[in-house]
């Protein structure tokens, strides 16, 4: 044998050498894999990471944005073809984020649509339900295969959303193009990733319902101060009527006479030219009924402006005039010229007009050996606020009622809701002023309401 | 203008509502005399040709029905036309009771209160003849003696001349006399006749 152990030691060095040559190359291969691996893991991480923060800390309003953003990064990522956020209220679908690939058809909704009775039952069990082809679904799953084969699924994951209550939604992916597994680790993360999507929209729902409430308790404010007004002008129908009434009487007539007037062989031009300006005077006339009474029945936004509080005042003082002279009250307005504007809304400060002085009306609905009476009157208060004065000349306020008048529905009246003072103090106070009842040294009450002048800072 | 233009009163609180009404009523041929209050109305001259009033139910101070009691309370004949800017049934109720010729509910058109007015004016012409006629009877009841008087009231009775001698205690033929005279001066030709003006102006003398 010719082989010396330099020899053997030389082969054997060489076959190490070899060894560790592919050892070693081997070794880079694998390295570099890993690296690959690790890379995408680290990107994945990164995106998932950045996701959730996103997801967990957007603005209420920005939420819809977010979860779509959210959802197209995450289907990008994956290389999906389609992806679908779907929120569901006690299986009813809700909002819908999805995101797919040109010439992708839409998945219908898999809790609602009953094209997915296995997809959807596995779900709302809390399970994941995830495959690579739809062969991989099991026996009783024929009908979801035959769906996702329909819509073209060849791969698809769907994960329930919970954010530890009710199941939220549902997020899913499918590939159609291609063949897409679904290994458990990356399903892992993907259900931590769902968690910030289940939280964002329980936050969103959560939001919407405080927004709701908050919208309805405004909504109910509006309401009950429109109910107050419509019902404070339905005590004054008779005298609206009269004040309508009384314009249209004048115009039919003129017109009748103007038309007669017309067929004479020779019009007398200067009767009919008078009788034209009456005409538009009593139009003009019954159009301010109107604006009037459409002023406090519209229901609006609250407007502040600054206003002048005698033209409030007078404005109500038109409205309920004849109600007053057909009842034999007499009205008397006193108002002070050179008042500073109040801030406010116009139609709610005279709707407080309106109940003060339909309250004091009321008051003196029954004889009470004093004749009836009632006073507007309108001052400064200091130099920075306004009082409106409505003084009756009634039995007065019993001392026992005197702070409970304000209250809702409390009533000393035989037709009264018990609203009407109780929705003007609120208004008031809503207008930084105050609403307070007096007895009068002579006899009746007074309702006075202060406000701030206009450009001063509440109290 | 002839006096015997029948005149129309037009009571109501708006200006222009008066001014159309007049327009209105004047275009037909009335006289028209219009007032603001029915105070006012109450201060005006009285009326001697036919007349009505065009009155507004809801007034400031007297209101349209206060002003028909006070006329009704001073017997002054009185057809009303009530108008009212807000009909409601229990006001008009009273009105009509009240004795008003109708009740316009405001707006209504220039025909419907004119054919109200000449009703109101038919029903009044028809209360000035009974009135002119009442008074040219009592005319003649005045220029009765007292004792032609009392044979008169019961001659419409029906009692006999010597009923009459009795009841009165004077001679059959005297009783006689009288009724000859009373025929007479009431320009009765019949009893018939002369009951039905008694009747007419009401004169019973109850039975001594």
């Amino acid at each position: 044998m010719g082989l010396t152990p330099y020899v053997i030691a030389a082969m054997l060095l060489i076959l190490v050498e070899t060894a560790v040559v592919v050892w070693l190359l081997l070794h880079r291969a694998a390295g570099r894999r890993a690296q690959r691996v690790l890379e995408d893991r680290l990107l994945f991480e990164t995106l998932l990471a950045e996701l959730s923060a996103k997801l967990i800390h957007v603005e209420a309003g920005g939420i819809d944005a977010a979860l779509e953003s959210a959802l197209r990064r995450m289907v990008d990522f994956l290389g999906m073809d389609r992806g679908n956020l779907d929120e569901y209220m006690d299986d009813a679908p809700g909002i819908r984020v999805s995101c797919a690939r040109p010439g992708i058809v839409e998945l219908p909704s898999i809790l609602a649509a009953e094209q997915f009775p296995w997809t959807a039952d596995t779900l709302r069990r809390g399970g994941v339900v995830r495959f690579c082809r739809s062969t991989d679904l099991p026996e009783q799953a024929s009908t979801d295969r035959a769906s996702y084969d329909r819509v073209g699924t060849r791969s698809h994951l769907s994960i329930p959303l919970r954010a530890g209550g009710p199941m939220l939604g549902v997020l899913s992916f499918d590939a159609v193009h291609g063949e897409h597994a679904w290994p458990d680790e990356l399903v892992e993360r993907l259900q931590l990733l769902s968690e910030a999507f289940a939280s964002a929209l329980e936050r969103k729902r959560m939001e919407l319902s405080l927004a709701q409430r908050l919208h309805e308790a405004g909504r109910l404010r509006q309401e009950l101060t429109h109910i107050g007004r419509v019902s404070a002008l339905g005590e004054l129908t008779a005298s609206l009527a009269h004040e309508l009434n009384q314009p249209l009487t004048a115009i039919l007539n003129n017109a009748e006479v103007a038309q007669k007037l017309l067929d004479a062989e020779a019009p007398n031009i200067v009767e009919l030219r008078e009788i034209m300006k009456d005409i538009v005077a009593d139009e003009t006339r019954a159009a301010d009924v109107i604006r009037r009474v459409r002023v406090l029945v519209k229901k609006g936004e609250l407007e502040h402006s600054p206003l002048d509080i005698n033209g409030v005042v007078g404005e109500v003082a038109q409205l309920v005039k004849s109600d007053m002279a057909s009842r034999h009250v007499p009205m008397s307005l006193e108002l002070a010229s050179g008042l500073p504007r109040v801030r406010g809304d116009r139609v709610q400060l005279q709707q407080v007009v309106l109940n003060v002085v339909l309250n004091g009306i009321e008051a003196m609905r029954e004889a009470n050996g004093r004749d009836p009476a009632l006073a507007i009157r309108t001052f400064a208060a200091g130099a920075q606020s306004v009082t409106v004065a409505v003084e009756d000349a009634g039995p007065g306020i019993d001392l026992r009622d005197v702070e409970r008048i304000f209250e809702p529905l409390y009533t000393t009246k035989r037709e009264g809701l018990g609203m009407g003072l109780a929705i003007a103090r609120t208004i008031i106070q809503a207008h930084g002023g105050q609403l307070r009842a007096s007895n009068n040294a002579a006899g009746g009450a007074t309702f006075e309401f202060t406000l701030p002048a206009a450009g001063n800072p509440r109290p | 203008m002839t006096g015997t233009a029948p005149t129309v009163f037009i009571v109501d609180d708006d200006a222009s509502v008066r001014r159309s009404l007049t327009r209105v009523v004047s275009a037909a041929g009335y006289r028209v005399h219009v007032f603001a209050s029915a105070q006012e109305f109450l201060a005006r001259e009285p009326s001697t040709g036919p007349c009505c009033l065009v009155l507004d139910v809801r007034m400031p101070g007297l209101n349209g029905l206060d002003l028909q009691k006070a006329l009704a309370d001073a017997h002054h004949r009185a057809a009303i036309v009530f108008i009212t800017g807000h009909g409601d049934v229990a006001t008009g109720v009273e009105a009509m009771k009240a004795g008003a010729v109708d009740f316009l509910t405001k707006p209504f058109a220039g025909k419907d209160l004119l054919d109200a007015i000449q009703r109101a004016l038919d029903r009044d012409t028809r209360a000035l003849d009974t009135e002119a006629r009442v008074d040219e009877i009592l005319q003649r009841v005045k220029r009765l003696t007292p004792r032609e008087t009392e044979v008169f009231a019961l001659v419409v009775t029906g009692m006999l001349n010597k009923q009459i001698a009795a009841a009165i205690g004077v001679g059959e033929g005297t009783v006689k006399v009288h009724r000859a005279r009373v025929m007479a001066k009431m320009h009765a030709a019949s009893l018939a006749e002369l009951v039905r003006l008694a009747d007419a102006v009401g004169v019973i003398v109850p039975r001594t």
